[in-house]
């Protein structure tokens, strides 16, 4: 009996060494997680319509700001609700967002935190860079709505490459930052809640898992957080800079161009009429150093930082590329401008059941279009004029009544003008590079 | 008494059936004649890795044994020295008996493809003019009776069989289409009506649309296509006017080009709003440079509405405008001026365009098949350019035909229809650079060929590892 005993006893406490001791910070990290219930707008279907979504937060400051995700609450959202640990209901605004990062910054209702007497508590980042492959860390959040979970998991990997074009709601994301890789079970509705380790400390903002697969979810690294939580606070948004080449990870390809080991970063592709295609910048060449300081891209991991080095250049500002090609070494001096996302502003025009985006100059680019002039049509709706006439997603819109539209602002003048005196309009659009015309009646 | 007269209505019935369709033993003796106009055709598509046998029917037109193949029966991409071993086989012989042909070219102007049978083979044909009526561009009536020629498959001999039906309507789609109340021929194979002579050639592609309802779906339109019979048929002045097109070269030259890109039609509402009336109009979204367009002033967003003076004719659907400028343009020689009435800026000007050849065809271009990296490139040509939205005067590069999975090249990520612009760091400016580039990555005895590659817009490195020995 006495030896059935000793070896429960022994069983406990081997068991007990490896549950994670509720630290105090760990329960002050718990207090500080919130859920979040967003209403937005959604313009796709030529109409404007609320849809809703539920996602997680961790407060990180006294004066109520909330870390989330982009794709949690976007530009588009119209009320946020925030629930607190304690249960109550609190309304939030957005500050900013950047979805490059896929990173929003709220603000809790100071006045109705104030009049209400709600408490919060604050969480506190970890460092990021000391974490290593096979750490314990927690996601908390509120995965398929279950406010408060708690999972755990190891870091899989602390420098994940993870880019996606379209990622966070048709916005680019993951080409600034790398991601930390973990088994701790990610679903949706985890989005926006934090990553911490067993001290409760934030070293990650969990934001996506690959679906159909096993344990494998990503959070933004807490430095890369931190830094755009203190953009956003004082701009809203973040401003980066963009010289137009995609870079791709050299690996094996040192031999080829005659590099020595970790040295440079090749460049695939040069977008065309970018700064670096002005300069003379093209596809297969190598990039040594900019402004004098050497580059090493041999994998995929090391690209990011790379492209946010030039990135935290100010706008117009000029960058010196030393670069490899056939053999020889010659700089190229780069001006900087604007990085802008491939989503252009968006509306929806009610009268004509047609919801519309400006063309970006990205998105331009990317679908080789002459220029930026027109704006693209994202949705149409069923039995309106703008679907009768035959326009339909993917359409550029060029000219209305013969006058070239470029702006949300064209399109809603002449759409005003419509539905003051309904009368027929002549609507030319491009699909493809294909010129159609179109008349939209009343 | 009250007998009779249902036996006299009876017979009365009788007589009016008689005098509408022919004896069934005259329609045997009118299949069998005809029977001598038509082959079954079996030819095969050499590709690097292996070859394709496919099956067609031709009809004969002259007593040489020219035959033609609808346009849809070769494949676009097989380029003519891919079409290899033509065999022509007789309706209902065994299959162990047939004669081979000679692949003649396709004609720019009516699709039609050409083949031609080897004496021995043509013993026993007929051309199919030897059934035409006296007047031979009269239409055939609406409601009229008409009948055609099946043929089985090869494990059946290719035997013929006999359809019957009644003419629905006559479309310009824009060639003259007949259509008949259900298939009343195999694609390719003659039409006639009740006294024999020849109306058509079963046509393929004229899809009927269907509901359909099963206990999983519930009514789902679904468009039917029937590919071994056509219930359209081309009308017989269709296959007439390819009497005297046979091509003297597989590519079917001289083929007269005018450098327009997308043209696009108005429909009626934006007609009307132009101030057409109801007449038809087509949208210019590109010109090409360099082409004969761009010679003549047109610009892009000017409206075609008549040619050489007359108006666009207005055809349904609306895209079938399209399709016959098109056709009115390969109708005509290089050379050749025509007048163009279009609308710019709401005001109608009138353009001559002296008709220019067309530049070489990603079919003419030349290609080479490396088997050891198990890619086959080949020449770009204008047309390639322009689809790659850059500027077609500069055709450097080569084009990327064929990769072979899991070959060197497959595996550095290559895919069909991508622009090699460079070879080992080096420019690629035209196909042979690009031969011997290639020819030198292969026997170099290098572990790597490396390529600079454009793909939608984007270049991107490849690297293909080259085996040991290769």
């Amino acid at each position: 009996m006495t030896w059935l005993a000793a070896t429960l006893i022994g069983l406990f406490l081997l068991q007990s060494r490896t549950v994670a001791e509720p630290t105090e910070g760990f329960r002050q990290l718990l207090d500080a997680v919130v859920r979040i219930d967003v209403r937005e707008y959604a313009y796709e279907a030529g109409s404007k319509r609320f849809q809703s979504g539920v996602g997680s937060g961790v407060i990180v400051s006294d004066d109520g700001l909330i870390l989330t995700n982009a794709h949690v609450v976007g530009l588009r959202a119209v009320e946020i609700n925030v629930t607190l640990s304690n249960l109550e209901r609190v309304g939030a605004e957005l500050v900013g967002w950047d979805h490059w990062t896929d990173l929003a910054l709220l603000r809790l209702d100071a006045e109705e935190v104030a009049r209400k007497g709600f408490e919060f508590t604050v969480a506190e980042f970890g460092d990021t860079k000391d974490l290593y492959p096979g750490e314990t860390v927690y996601a908390v959040g509120t995965p398929h709505g279950l406010t408060r979970t708690v999972t755990r998991g190891i870091i899989s990997n602390p420098r994940r490459f993870f880019a996606d074009s379209r990622g966070v709601k048709g916005y680019e994301t993951g080409q600034f930052n790398t991601w930390l890789q973990t088994d701790a079970a990610i679903n949706p509705g985890n989005s926006g809640g934090p990553l911490v380790t067993s001290a409760g400390r934030i070293v990650g903002i969990n934001s996506r898992g690959y679906t159909g697969a096993d344990n494998l979810g990503f959070a933004i690294p807490s430095d890369t957080a931190q830094r755009v939580m203190h953009g956003l606070a004082a701009d809203g948004r973040i401003t980066r800079s963009y010289i137009g080449i995609v870079p791709g990870a050299l690996r094996d390809l040192e031999d080829f161009y005659d590099l020595e080991l970790n040295t440079g970063m090749l460049i695939n592709s040069v977008d065309p009429g970018s700064p670096a295609a002005q300069a003379g910048l093209r596809g297969g060449d190598i990039l040594l150093a900019i402004d004098g300081e050497p580059v090493d891209g041999r994998f995929p991991e090391q690209l990011p930082p790379i492209k946010h080095r030039i990135a935290i250049q100010p706008v117009g500002s000029e960058l010196s590329l030393t670069v490899k090609r056939n053999g020889e070494t010659k700089d190229y001096v780069v001006e900087t401008e604007e990085l802008v996302s491939r989503v252009g502003e968006e509306s929806v025009v009610e009268v004509w059941g047609l919801s519309i985006r400006e063309v970006s100059r990205t998105y331009a680019r990317e679908n080789q279009f002459p220029d930026e002039e027109g704006v693209l049509v994202i949705g149409v709706q069923r039995g309106f004029p703008a679907r009768v006439a035959g326009l339909s997603t993917g359409d550029v819109i060029t000219k209305i009544n013969d006058q070239p539209v470029s702006t949300i602002e064209d399109v809603m003048a002449a759409a005003e003008a419509y539905a003051a005196n309904p009368e027929k309009v002549l609507v030319e659009a491009r699909r493809q590079f294909r010129v159609s015309l179109y008349v939209l009646k009343p | 008494m009250r007998f009779s007269i249902l036996s006299r209505f009876l017979l009365f019935a009788g007589i009016c059936a008689n005098g509408l369709e022919a004896d069934s033993s005259d329609f045997a003796t009118l299949l069998e004649e005809r029977l001598s106009t038509v082959v079954a055709v079996e030819f095969a598509i050499e590709h690097e890795l292996d070859r394709t046998v496919n099956y067609t029917h031709a009809l004969v037109i002259d007593n040489n044994g020219t035959a033609i193949i609808e346009a849809s029966a070769i494949s676009d991409r097989a380029t003519p020295d891919q079409l290899v071993e033509f065999k022509v086989y007789r309706p209902g012989q065994p299959t162990t008996q047939f004669s081979s042909a000679e692949y003649l070219g396709q004609d720019g102007y009516t699709t039609w493809h050409f083949i031609r049978i080897e004496p021995a083979g043509r013993i026993g044909l007929r051309p199919i003019t030897d059934f035409l009526a006296e007047d031979a561009s009269a239409l055939p009536r609406i409601a009229e009776p008409i009948w055609g020629i099946g043929l089985r498959q090869k494990d059946e001999d290719f035997a013929p069989y006999f359809l019957r039906s009644h003419l629905s309507m006559i479309q310009r789609l824009p060639q003259l289409t007949g259509i008949a109340l259900n298939e009343v021929a195999s694609r390719a194979c003659p039409v006639f009506n009740d006294r024999g002579e020849f109306i058509g050639v079963g046509a393929s592609g004229f899809g009927q649309r269907m509901m359909i309802y099963s206990q999983r779906r519930r009514g789902e339109m679904s468009v039917l296509i029937n590919p071994d019979e056509a219930a359209g048929f081309r009308l017989a002045g269709e296959v007439l006017s390819a009497l005297g097109r046979v091509p003297d070269n597989p590519f079917g030259r001289p083929l007269p080009w005018f450098g327009i890109d997308g043209i696009d039609p108005v429909d009626p509402d934006v007609a009307q709003f132009l101030g057409l009336g109801s007449g038809a109009g087509l949208v210019i979204s590109e010109i090409l440079k360099g082409s004969p367009a761009e010679d003549a002033g047109l610009l892009p967003r000017d409206i075609i509405i008549a040619l050489d003076g007359m108006p666009l004719p207005r055809l349904k659907p609306d895209e079938v405008v399209s399709a016959h400028l098109m056709r009115e343009v390969l109708k005509r020689e290089p050379g050749v001026t025509l007048s163009l009435t279009i609308l710019r800026d709401r005001t109608e000007l009138e353009i001559p365009i002296e008709l220019g050849n067309a530049p070489k065809t990603p079919k003419e271009s030349s290609r080479r098949y490396f088997e050891d990296l198990g890619v086959t490139v080949r020449e770009t040509v204008f047309s390639d350019v322009v689809a790659r939205r850059e500027d077609p005067s500069d055709l450097n590069g080569v084009i990327v035909h064929f990769v072979k999975p899991s070959s060197p090249v497959g595996t550095a990520g290559v895919r069909m229809d991508d622009w090699i612009k460079e070879i080992d760091g080096t420019a690629v400016g035209d196909y042979d650079q690009a031969l011997s580039l290639l020819e030198a990555a292969e026997a170099s005895g290098r572990p790597e060929l490396v390529m600079l590659v454009s793909r939608g817009g984007e270049t991107a490195v490849m690297r293909a590892k080259l085996s040991p020995g290769s």
